[in-house]
C-alpha cells in the first residue's frame, strides 16, 4: 500500500473519529440527564423515556442512520450526511448511557443520603458534592465500554455514504484494485483505538472497584 | 471396625513428598492402608493432612514418591513411565470416591441426579440401573424423601450425606474424606459422623481426614498423625488415645480434650 | 393511494427481508453459541492451543464487524475465496459472535467455585464430560442475561449486511422507500420489526431464567 492508500486510510479513521467523537460527548451527558429526569419519575415523560430507550436499544445502527438520512427531508429538515450519522449515533448512544447510569443510580446506597441530610446538607448539594463524582467513578467502566461498542457499530456510517474508516478500503481497493491489504490495515487500525479505549476501560474499573459499591 | 483382609492394600503410599513454593508439606509419607480399614488422619492445620489425602486421588500432585491404588499406580502410567493422561486419570478416579468439607454438590442437579450423574456418565451405566442405586444409596444416608430437591435447600449435613452417597455409587475401593464435618453446625456434625459409622461397619475402606476425636476412637482401625508434614505416630486408636509414643501427640490430645 | 396501502402493496418484500433476517439471525446464533462453548473448553487446558484461542477472542473484541464481514466478503477473493455475501455474512456473524459468546462464558468460568470441577475429577469424570456436564450448564445458567444481550446484538448486526449488499429487513425497506418514496412509513415498519423480535427474545430469555430460578442460582 503506497502513501496515498496509507493517507486516505488516515482521513478514514479521522471522519470516524471525529464523528464518533461528538456523538459520545452529547451521548453521555443526555444519557445522564435522561436518567435523571427518569429518576424523577414524571408521568407522562417516564413512559415516553421508556419507549424511547426499548426501541433505541433494539434498533440497528445502519436503519436508523438511514431512517434518519431519508426521513428528514419529508419533514422539511435538510439534514447533510454527517449530521444525520452523529444524530443516529447520538440516539442510539444515549439510550445504552442513560440505563448504564440510571443502573449506577439505583445500586447507590441510600445510608450516604441519610448521612449527608443527617448533617444538614440539601439535596442538591449532596448530590452535587457526594453522589455525582461517585455515579461518574461507578457507571465509567460501562460508559467506556459502550464508547468502544459505538466506535464498533460507527461503519453504519458507510450506508449513507460517509467515507469512514470502512468505506474508505473500497475507495481505495477502487483504485489499486488490491481490496486486502486496506481492509487490513483498516481493522490494524481499528484495532488500536479499541484497544486503547479497552486499557482505559480496564483502569476505570479499577479505581470503580476500589470505591467498592 | 472391621476386619482388614491381607490382599492387595486398597492404598499404598510411599515416599510421598510435595512442596508448595519452596516450603516442604509433605514428607517421606509412607502409609498402607488395606481393604476394609478405617484410617483417621489427624494433626494440627497445615500439618499437611488434606494435601496427603488430594495426593491419594492426584488432586494435588506430588512431587516425589509413588501411590497405588488397589495395586495400580496413580499419576504416572506404569508401562509407559510417563504422566498419565486426563483419561487415564478419571479411569483410575473412578475407582475411588470423595468427599469434600464444602460438599461441593453441584447445583444444577437435584439430589437424585447428582448421585446419579457419575454412574451414568463416567461408568456408561443406563439410568434406570443407576437411579435404583441412587434410591438405595439415599435411603441408607436417610434421605429417601428428598430425591427432586436441589442442593440449594438442603442443610449442611444433608448435603454432606448426600455427597456421601454420591462417592458410594461408584462403588469405590477407597473412599477419601476430607474433613466432612468441619464445615457443619455442631448439631449437624453427628448425623454425618453415625452415616460414616454405618460404613465403616459395612466394611468400606475409608481413610478420614477430622478433628473428631471421639469418631476416631470409636471407628477406625488406624489413627496417623502427621505433624509439619511427618508422618509421626501411627497407631491402632486404643494405643493412640490412651498411651501415644510422642509427646507431640500427648501433647495434642492434652489440648483437644 | 395512500402511503399505508402502498406499505401492504409492498408486503412481499418485507416479508423476504424479514425471512432473511430471520435465517440469518437464528443459524448465524446457534453455529456461534457451539463455536462459543467449544472455544471455551478449549481454554480449559494451559496449553499453547488455549494461548491461541484467547488471542483470537480478544482480537474479536477490538474489531468492528462489518470488517470482519468486508474481509470475508472483498477481502478473501484476493485470496482465491470467493463466496456469496449472503455466506460471507453468515460466517462473519458465526466468527464474530462465537468469541463474545465465548468471553461471557469465560468471564463467568473464572468465578466458578472450584469444589464442583473437583468433586467431578475426583469421581472419574474425562475433561469432555466434566465440561458438558458439570461446567457448561452452570456457566449458561449464571450468564443467561449476558447472553440474551449478546443476541439482542447479533440480531442488529445482522443490518450491518445491507453495506455488503445482502437483502435482509434494512436492505428492504430501503428497497421500499426508494421504489415508492415513502421512507419514514418503510422505515417505521422496519423498525418496529426489530423491536418486535427484540421483545419476543426477551420474552422467551425471562422464561428460560426460570431454570435457574428454580435451582437457586440468585439474580438469574
Amino acid at each position: 500500500m503506497n502513501t496515498q492508500a496509507w493517507l486516505l486510510l488516515l482521513e478514514g479513521a479521522w471522519t470516524t473519529l471525529w464523528l464518533c467523537g461528538i456523538a459520545i460527548g452529547i451521548g453521555v451527558v443526555l444519557g445522564l440527564v435522561i436518567a435523571l429526569i427518569r429518576l424523577a419519575k414524571v408521568p407522562f415523560v417516564e413512559q415516553l423515556l421508556v419507549l424511547y430507550i426499548s426501541l433505541a436499544r433494539a434498533t440497528p445502527l445502519v436503519t436508523l442512520v438511514l431512517f434518519l438520512f431519508l426521513s428528514a427531508p419529508v419533514f422539511g429538515i435538510n439534514m447533510n450526511r454527517n449530521t444525520a450519522a452523529i444524530v443516529a449515533m447520538t440516539l442510539n448512544t444515549a439510550a445504552f448511557n442513560a440505563e448504564i447510569w440510571r443502573a449506577a443510580f439505583l445500586s447507590f446506597s441510600r445510608d450516604q443520603r441519610e448521612a449527608a441530610l443527617a448533617c444538614g446538607m440539601t439535596g442538591g448539594v449532596f448530590f452535587r458534592r457526594i453522589m455525582l463524582p461517585q455515579m461518574i467513578t461507578t457507571s465509567l467502566p460501562g460508559l467506556v465500554n459502550e464508547m468502544s461498542f459505538l466506535i464498533k457499530g460507527s461503519p453504519a456510517v458507510a450506508v449513507i455514504g460517509i467515507v469512514d474508516l470502512t468505506r474508505v478500503t473500497n475507495r481505495i481497493s477502487a483504485v489499486t484494485y488490491d481490496p486486502l491489504p486496506p481492509i487490513l490495515a483498516a481493522a490494524v487500525l481499528y484495532m488500536l483505538i479499541i484497544g486503547v479505549l479497552l486499557k482505559l476501560q480496564g483502569l476505570a474499573e479499577r479505581k470503580a472497584n476500589r470505591l467498592a459499591m | 471396625m472391621s476386619e482388614p483382609s491381607i490382599a492387595i492394600p486398597a492404598v499404598s503410599i510411599r515416599k510421598l513428598s510435595k512442596s508448595f513454593d519452596g516450603v516442604e508439606v509433605l514428607r517421606d509419607i509412607d502409609l498402607v492402608v488395606n481393604k476394609g480399614e478405617v484410617v483417621s488422619v489427624l494433626g494440627s492445620s497445615g500439618s499437611g493432612k488434606s494435601t496427603m489425602l488430594r495426593c491419594i486421588n492426584w488432586l494435588e500432585e506430588p512431587d516425589r514418591g509413588s501411590i497405588h491404588i488397589a495395586g495400580q499406580r496413580i499419576g504416572i502410567n506404569e508401562q509407559t513411565r510417563r504422566k498419565m493422561t486426563s483419561k487415564e486419570l478419571a479411569t483410575l478416579r473412578a475407582r475411588t470416591g470423595m468427599v469434600f468439607q464444602g460438599f461441593n454438590l453441584w447445583p444444577h442437579l437435584s439430589v437424585i441426579q447428582n448421585v446419579m450423574e457419575s454412574p451414568i456418565y463416567v461408568k456408561r451405566m443406563p439410568k434406570d440401573q443407576a437411579r435404583a442405586i441412587a434410591v438405595e444409596l439415599l435411603e441408607k444416608v436417610g434421605l429417601a424423601d428428598k430425591h427432586e430437591a436441589y442442593p440449594f435447600t438442603l442443610s449442611g449435613g444433608q448435603k454432606q450425606r448426600v455427597a456421601i452417597a454420591r462417592a458410594l455409587a461408584m462403588s469405590p475401593e477407597v473412599i477419601l474424606f476430607d474433613e466432612p464435618t468441619s464445615a457443619l453446625d455442631p448439631e449437624r456434625v453427628g448425623e454425618v459422623l453415625q452415616v460414616m459409622k454405618n460404613l465403616s461397619s459395612e466394611g468400606y475402606t475409608m481413610i478420614v481426614v477430622t478433628h473428631e476425636m471421639e469418631f476416631a476412637r470409636a471407628v477406625s482401625d488406624q489413627v496417623v498423625f502427621l505433624d509439619k508434614g511427618r508422618i509421626i505416630e501411627k497407631a491402632p486408636p486404643l494405643k493412640f488415645f490412651s498411651n501415644p509414643d510422642t509427646e507431640r501427640v500427648r501433647k495434642f490430645l492434652e489440648i483437644t480434650a | 393511494m395512500t402511503e399505508w396501502t402502498i406499505l401492504w402493496e409492498a408486503r412481499a418484500l418485507f416479508l423476504d427481508g424479514l425471512l432473511a433476517t430471520l435465517g440469518l439471525f437464528a443459524l448465524s446464533i446457534i453455529c456461534a453459541f457451539v463455536l462459543g462453548c467449544a472455544w471455551v473448553f478449549l481454554l480449559e487446558e494451559r496449553n499453547r492451543l488455549s494461548i491461541v484461542v484467547r488471542g483470537w477472542i480478544n482480537l474479536m473484541r477490538t474489531l468492528p464487524f462489518l470488517i470482519l464481514a468486508y474481509l470475508l466478503y472483498y477481502g478473501l477473493p484476493e485470496l482465491g475465496l470467493r463466496m456469496s455475501a449472503w455466506t460471507a455474512g453468515l460466517l462473519a456473524l458465526v466468527i464474530y459472535h462465537a468469541a463474545y459468546f465465548a468471553e461471557i462464558l469465560r468471564g463467568s468460568r473464572l468465578v466458578l467455585p472450584e469444589g464442583y470441577i473437583e468433586a467431578a475429577k475426583a469421581h472419574g469424570f474425562t475433561p469432555l464430560r466434566l465440561y458438558l456436564r458439570i461446567t457448561l450448564p452452570q456457566l449458561l445458567i449464571k450468564t443467561r442475561p449476558l447472553l440474551g444481550n449478546q443476541l439482542i446484538i447479533a440480531l442488529k448486526d445482522t443490518a450491518f449486511l445491507t453495506i455488503i449488499t445482502v437483502q435482509e429487513l434494512t436492505a428492504a425497506a430501503n428497497s421500499v422507500q426508494s421504489t415508492y418514496f415513502i421512507p419514514t412509513q418503510a422505515f417505521v415498519v422496519v423498525i418496529v420489526m426489530y423491536w418486535l423480535i427484540s421483545i419476543c427474545l426477551e420474552l422467551a430469555l425471562k422464561r428460560a431464567g426460570r431454570f435457574g430460578a428454580r435451582r437457586g442460582f440468585d439474580h438469574v
